[in-house]
């Protein structure tokens, strides 16, 4: 910061360029004030600065947590589907007959239908003009990047 | 190949063409249970048992075991073979439900697979044989799979209920795969089409044409939709129409999207212009995902990245659709194979939703029964 501190009496030098002496003395006495609200400055600087850490770190953690989030999605529960057999078997009356409960909704996805299509849930009105121009660019119609 | 490998055991008949496929692959024996065993109508269901005979048609040496009620199948995979042939596909999936497996296997056959195959080719479930047509192949040659064999024709088109559709598919065999590096999409630069009709009026597709050009033209001036209307023998036992659309980009990344009319006697009538203007909207929401990949070819892609040669493979995908997530899972208990996968941000404010990079090395898998000439 002692380059900022320099730019800033620089400053002043042109503003009261062609002052007196006495007010010479009242700029040094600025000038001395102004190291005190610099200090105060740095101890803001600082917590700025440690923010910024903390925000830095947060925002890693955020990205570190959302990458292997989509991993996590992936690869995490593959054995659910593989219900334990132990399962069927509580439900029993007078030790005979099964109580044929209907289907959790993770086993009507086993027994789903087999199909690649990716369906859209919830489209888009394609109708409003900032919908549209969400993808304008895709275009060969749409901006270029720089040397392209 | 590995006969003696443990048995990967499922439950459901949710995803079996993914872990036939994947079995077959990779030579694992496989056991699937609880097939709609809590079902009224419990087990297999004809165009799953249409599917088993197409893989026991293709491989050689394979057993299947089905249990009486059809809830329980074990499979165990023995060699792709190929060569000619052709399989009644069942009328109640469309042929892309075939086709999309069949692409999966063709390369890594001992013999060249030419098929015929008979059935529903447009449907509302399935990928259209037009869509897979214009979507696989491209992605196939990425891979170095490419050559005049390698071919989709429709002969005839077919609409359900009742189908009456032919295609022929044929595709070369390969030794290896190369990798690849799919990491820039490119602008679109122009939109192609194909709005069938079949026994109905010959005008439902260019009205069809007409209400998806008006959508589509406030984005991009190159747009041509044929319009194919098919008589007599080729048309198929039933009528129906639709409409496929396809977004080129620059560097040669095909996405896609279809709609087709509800099957006769199910459901309300749908009048043409508003088929096309849907159909549009839906090209633009996956223009929208976005990816190197369209969203239905996804796992087909990381399918052919895990089979490449031992290098690094990278691929930028839309988001991930459910049916891609379960074949990541299955990637990795048939091949042990895990992919690293990072979300991406669009580099620019305009260029659509979040995309994903998926990396992997292959496994260096050669098709062994390809002869070296």
């Amino acid at each position: 910061f002692r380059h900022t501190q320099a730019k800033k009496a620089e400053g002043q030098c042109k503003v009261k360029a062609e002052d007196d002496d006495v007010e010479n003395l009242l700029r040094e006495e600025d000038e001395y004030e102004e190291k005190i609200d610099f200090s105060a400055d740095t101890i803001g600087a600082l917590k700025w600065k440690e923010d910024l850490a903390q925000k830095a770190a947060q925002a890693f953690l955020r990205q570190q947590r959302s990458t292997p989030n989509l991993r996590k999605l992936v690869y995490g529960t593959a054995v659910e589907d593989e219900d334990p057999e132990g399962e069927d078997a509580g439900d029993e009356l007078g030790g005979l007959f099964h109580v044929s409960r209907p289907d959790k909704a993770s086993k009507q996805k086993a027994n789903a239908l087999d199909c690649s299509k990716f369906l859209i849930e919830k489209p888009q009105d394609w109708d409003l003009e900032e919908v549209m121009s969400s993808i304008r660019d895709c275009f060969v119609t749409g901006k270029w990047e720089d040397g392209k | 190949m590995a006969g003696e490998a443990q048995c990967l055991s499922y439950a459901g008949c949710n995803f079996l063409r993914q872990r036939l496929v994947l079995a077959t692959l990779s030579g694992r024996p496989m056991k699937i249970r609880k097939i709609r065993a809590r079902e009224e109508d419990p087990g297999l269901r004809d165009f799953e048992a249409s599917f088993i005979r197409l893989i026991d048609k293709v491989t050689n040496g394979s057993r299947i075991e089905i249990n009486q009620t059809g809830t329980t199948l074990y499979y165990q995979p023995g060699l792709l073979y190929g060569g000619s042939l052709e399989h009644d596909c069942s009328p109640t999936r469309g042929i892309g439900y075939y086709l999309e497996s069949l692409l999966c296997l063709a390369p890594f056959m001992k013999h060249p697979l030419k098929i015929v195959l008979r059935g529903v080719t447009n449907d509302q479930v399935d990928p259209s044989v037009d869509v897979l047509k214009a979507t696989a192949l491209p992605l196939l040659k990425k891979f170095g799979i490419d050559g005049e064999s390698l071919e989709i024709k429709i002969n005839q088109r077919g609409m359900p209920p009742k189908g009456g559709g032919e295609i022929v598919f044929a595709c070369p065999v390969r030794r290896v795969l190369q990798p690849v590096q799919l990491t820039d999409p490119g602008k679109i630069k122009r939109i192609r089409g194909t709005a069938y009709s079949v026994r109905v009026s010959p005008q439902m597709a260019n009205r069809i044409v007409e209400s998806a050009r008006s959508i589509l033209n406030k984005f991009l001036p190159d747009i041509y939709i044929y319009t194919d209307h098919m008589k007599g023998v080729s048309s198929g036992k039933s009528p129906g129409f639709g409409l496929c659309l396809t977004a080129e980009t620059v560097n040669g990344t095909v996405l896609s999207a279809e709609l087709a009319s509800n099957p006769q006697g199910q459901g309300a009538a749908v009048l043409p212009e508003e088929l096309g203007q849907n159909c549009a909207k839906l090209l633009l929401e996956e223009v929208y995902r976005g990816g190197c990949v369209d969203s239905t070819n996804q796992s087909l892609a990381l399918l052919l990245m895990t089979l490449g040669q031992r290098d690094v493979s990278k691929v930028l995908l839309g988001p991930l659709s459910p049916y891609t997530i379960e074949f990541l899972r299955h990637l990795r208990s048939f091949f042990q194979i895990m992919f690293k996968i990072e979300t991406k941000a669009p580099e620019e404010e305009h260029m659509g939703g979040e995309k994903v990079l998926m990396t992997c090395v292959g496994i260096g898998f050669s098709n062994l029964s390809k002869t070296i000439r």
